[in-house]
């Protein structure tokens, strides 16, 4: 079972992410001070930190959903300064290389899951409906949800939505994903289901950014560990390495609090 | 039993009124709205111009009684050549009336729409085109469906205000009516309940599909 793009899609170079020297404030309000990331192509690196941290976001200036007022982006082959203007080509073409997966799910209500995954096929890659009804009805039975094809957001539960929202993010063949705290909004053995199609996922090689307060996926599935705190990277590395000794003590506050939950 | 072998009478003229209300309100509805969406656009628009005008439109729509721009329209412009039928100023006050009013429920609508469905949006790479008109548009009409059917509501009411230019509707058939004989309380119940009639049920209506939308949230 693979949640990959299809065979051809190898072709294409798998490309990482570069981030340098990233700044963002709100008026007098810092939010991001100087953080770069590097993120090899086929990794999964887990954002972790306290709440207010800036790891949302980061996140989010990783397709330019914030702007960040300084630093330099360079995604799947992209590059984007954002002080300077954007042009709206390079911004859908980097978007089109970079799936994401909310928090909210944030699924369209109006849609049923298959439109969902199926539009923005139609309008970003032009594929036509059949083709792209094939190519959802396909990602959807490997999230498990064939059967809620047919059916509106509203008529599903919360991990079935993510699992079409990660769906959705799939069909236009990504070559890296983001995922913002997409199990936070679930209860656990919900999350579980939307965490083991992420395992999959990254099992396949997928290249992911991920936000997460799940620290057993954390540790478990990623390659790098990054900690954030008071807006900037604290620690990084291999995630048991840190989990089991943190070189800072903010660290070890941190992952206290969160481990004796 | 006398007041119903009366109204029996009245009838068939005030079922003519009553058809010519409910023709003024259709064309206010079916002119105002669309033209009460481009006000919604106008308004949150970066134009400076279109933002202007469109703010201009929407608050002396909404701030003046419609009464009195329906005698603008009828009294006022033939002083600067332009002169109007009766019935054709009132459809245009009320056009007028019924888009400033639609505007602001549908530009509330539009707000509605959560910010996580635009990031969504963008986040996938759909054009800004698209992002509008089938994401937000969608799902915020359907938000200010119950509202746009409350105005409609008022805005058949409004009707009533023609009455002031002699336009034959349901108010001024009455009033024809009553003046023959005097008996004022009989037919303007008569009219109360014409107009009644018509916007109970609407109200009923209206009253469902906002439980029904509030169920779907």
């Amino acid at each position: 079972m693979t949640l990959s793009p299809p065979a051809d899609s190898k072709l294409v170079p798998r490309l990482g992410i570069k981030l340098d020297n990233i700044s963002k404030r709100y008026g007098d309000h810092v939010v991001l001070d100087d953080v770069s990331l590097h993120v090899e192509p086929g990794t999964v690196t887990a954002l972790i930190g306290p709440s207010g941290a800036g790891k949302s976001t980061f996140l989010r200036c990783i397709n330019l959903l914030e702007r960040p007022d300084a630093g330099t982006i360079r995604v799947a082959g992209h590059t984007i300064e954002p002080g300077k203007a954007v042009n709206g080509r390079d911004l859908a073409a980097l978007r089109s290389t970079v799936g994401m997966v909310f928090q909210s799910f944030n699924l369209f209500p109006h849609m049923t899951a298959l439109k969902n995954v199926s539009f923005p096929q139609q309008r970003v890659l032009g594929r036509s409906k059949e083709e792209a009804d094939a190519r959802s009805m396909q990602l959807l039975e490997r999230v498990g949800l064939k059967e809620k094809a047919g059916q509106h957001p509203g008529r599903c539960s919360g991990g079935q939505q993510q699992r079409i929202a990660i769906a959705r993010a799939l069909a236009l063949d990504p070559s890296i994903m983001l995922f913002d705290e997409p199990t936070s909004a679930l209860d656990p053995e919900v999350g579980l289901e939307v965490l083991s199609v992420m395992r999959e996922l990254a099992a396949d090689g997928m290249t992911m950014v991920v936000v997460t307060h799940e620290m057993q996926f954390a540790r478990d599935v990623s390659d790098t560990l990054v900690v954030m705190a008071d807006c900037k990277i604290i620690e990084q590395g291999d995630p048991k390495a840190i989990m089991s000794d943190p070189a800072e003590a903010r660290t070890r506050r941190f992952l206290r609090a969160v481990l004796e939950r | 039993m006398s007041w119903l072998t009366a109204w029996a009478g009245y009838l068939p003229q005030m079922m003519s009124g009553l058809g010519v209300s409910l023709m003024i309100a259709a064309v206010s509805i079916v002119a105002g709205y669309p033209l009460g969406l481009v006000l919604s656009l106008m308004v949150r628009a970066k134009n400076l111009a279109a933002r202007t005008l469109g703010l201009a439109l929407v608050e002396v729509g909404r701030g003046a009684p419609a009464l009195v721009i329906l005698y603008l329209f009828y009294y006022g412009l033939p002083k600067f050549g332009i002169a109007f039928e009766s019935i054709t100023a009132a459809c245009l006050a009320l056009i007028w009336n019924a888009a400033a009013y639609s505007s602001e429920i549908i530009r509330a609508g539009i707000q509605s729409v959560p910010r996580g469905q635009l990031e969504a949006s963008n986040a996938l790479g759909l054009s800004q085109r698209d992002t509008f008109f089938r994401i937000t548009m969608p799902q915020g009409m359907r938000s200010a469906i119950p509202g746009l059917m409350g105005v409609a509501i008022q805005m058949f009411q409004g009707t009533s205000l023609a009455y002031g230019i002699a336009v034959p509707e349901l108010m001024k058939t009455a009033y024809n009516i009553g003046s023959q004989d005097f008996n004022y309380l009989q037919i303007f119940t008569l009219a109360g309940l014409c107009y009644a009639v018509i916007s109970m049920p609407a109200t009923w209506i209206t009253v469902f599909f906002e439980k029904r939308m509030a169920r779907h949230a």
